[in-house]
């Protein structure tokens, strides 16, 4: 679905960084290490939700 | 009333460490779990949903917007005043080239603009051609203890402050095995440390361990060392979600300890 | 009661004797349309 808004372990925002993270890291080439380090998403608990997730609005959306 | 000590390593306007002196481990965990619980910030608490027809339930929209994190002012409101928002996002029509419009947090409109929403960027929901999100919401200003989302502290903790001395040599054949420390030091024996990228090392310096990537045989190559918590000195780190300022956070969970200090003191006096 | 019939796309009223069909084209399937009143939800 939608990114989480925040941290599931620490409840930090990091929604926030999702866009940035998705055109720089996962569509662009840039290294997600080094594109996490400078949008300050320091925590791995923070980390894995942005490398983790995957969009699937797109995916459900024909069912609606 | 007594005065603390308190020394800023590092100051931010949402992250910041500072060191505090001649406090108990009592009032230290006190401080803390005021700063989580106590500290009231605005959330939004109730919906009325006028059309949502997009692939979630207005139920996930709700979570999703209460975890948004409001700006809240200081001394404007008391607990369980609410400022009414709205949010009014349509799919892209049929001249748009764009497949998807998504809500994000900016598009939230408020009715008083001291409470807004603290970050603009977060995603709410993707709508496509057709679909619409309209909805008016009431955001409530409560604290962490009744929940999770009211909570203005994010991984708000502390640690002991520890001294490293100097004890002697290393051994020739001792094993060079990295010494791995996290938090903040405070540096004794100065003169035998190298300075590397933590800066010139002075006697009684806080260097955080990070200066040293947490090794402290970076710091000080072949010596001994005895590393002791300093007692009844405490390193906060704390973190807010943007609601508040870290300092806003630290005085009022201070200011609400007080409060109730005071509060008991009248209560059982004679 | 309001639905909408799932073949045909158009309003279909129930009444309790015709049974579950559209009145338009028979087809059986029938999508519940979502109320035009305001929702109140309680954000947990």
């Amino acid at each position: 679905m939608m990114v989480p808004v925040r941290c599931f372990t620490c409840g930090n925002v990091v929604g926030e960084h999702w866009e940035e993270f998705k055109t720089r890291a996962k569509e662009g080439d840039e290294d997600p290490e080094t594109v996490l380090d400078e949008l300050g998403v320091e925590r791995h608990c923070c980390r894995r939700m942005l490398v983790s997730h995957k969009d699937l609005v797109d995916i459900v959306a024909p069912y609606q | 009333m007594q005065d603390y000590e308190v020394e800023f390593v590092e100051r931010g306007d949402r992250e910041a460490r500072f060191l505090v002196r001649d406090i108990t481990p009592a009032f230290a965990n006190g401080i803390r779990r005021a700063m989580i619980a106590d500290v009231p910030t605005f959330s939004v608490d109730e919906l009325r949903v006028v059309e949502n027809s997009s692939v979630m339930f207005d139920e996930q929209i709700g979570l999703r917007l209460g975890l948004v994190p409001l700006t809240t002012p200081v001394d404007e409101f008391e607990v369980g005043d609410t400022v009414t928002l709205s949010l009014d996002v349509q799919g892209p029509g049929r001249e748009e080239s764009t497949e998807t419009v998504t809500a994000y947090s900016g598009d939230i409109v408020t009715s008083d603009p001291m409470v807004e929403p603290a970050d603009e960027n977060i995603p709410i929901i993707d709508l496509k051609p057709g679909q619409r999100l309209e909805l008016e919401a009431d955001a409530v200003l409560d604290r962490g203890r009744e929940h999770a989302k009211h909570q203005g502290g994010v991984a708000v903790g502390y640690r002991h402050l520890q001294r490293v001395e100097v004890v002697g040599e290393k051994g020739e054949f001792e094993d060079d095995e990295p010494h791995i420390l996290r938090g903040v030091i405070e540096e004794q024996e100065a003169a035998h440390a190298s300075a590397g990228s933590g800066g010139e090392p002075r006697n009684g310096e806080l260097v955080p361990t990070e200066a040293f990537d947490h090794d402290l045989t970076n710091r000080y190559p072949g010596k001994d060392l005895e590393v002791v918590d300093v007692p009844n000195a405490f390193v906060f780190h704390v973190e807010t979600d943007g609601s508040l300022s870290v300092d806003e956070l630290v005085t009022r969970a201070v200011d609400s300890l007080r409060g109730r200090a005071e509060e008991l003191r009248d209560a059982v006096q004679l | 009661m309001s639905y909408k019939c799932s073949r045909c796309k158009r309003d279909v009223e129930l009444d309790e004797y015709g049974g579950v069909r559209c009145p338009y084209c028979g087809h059986r399937v029938l999508l519940k349309e979502r109320s035009r009143d305001i929702k109140d939800v309680d954000v947990e």
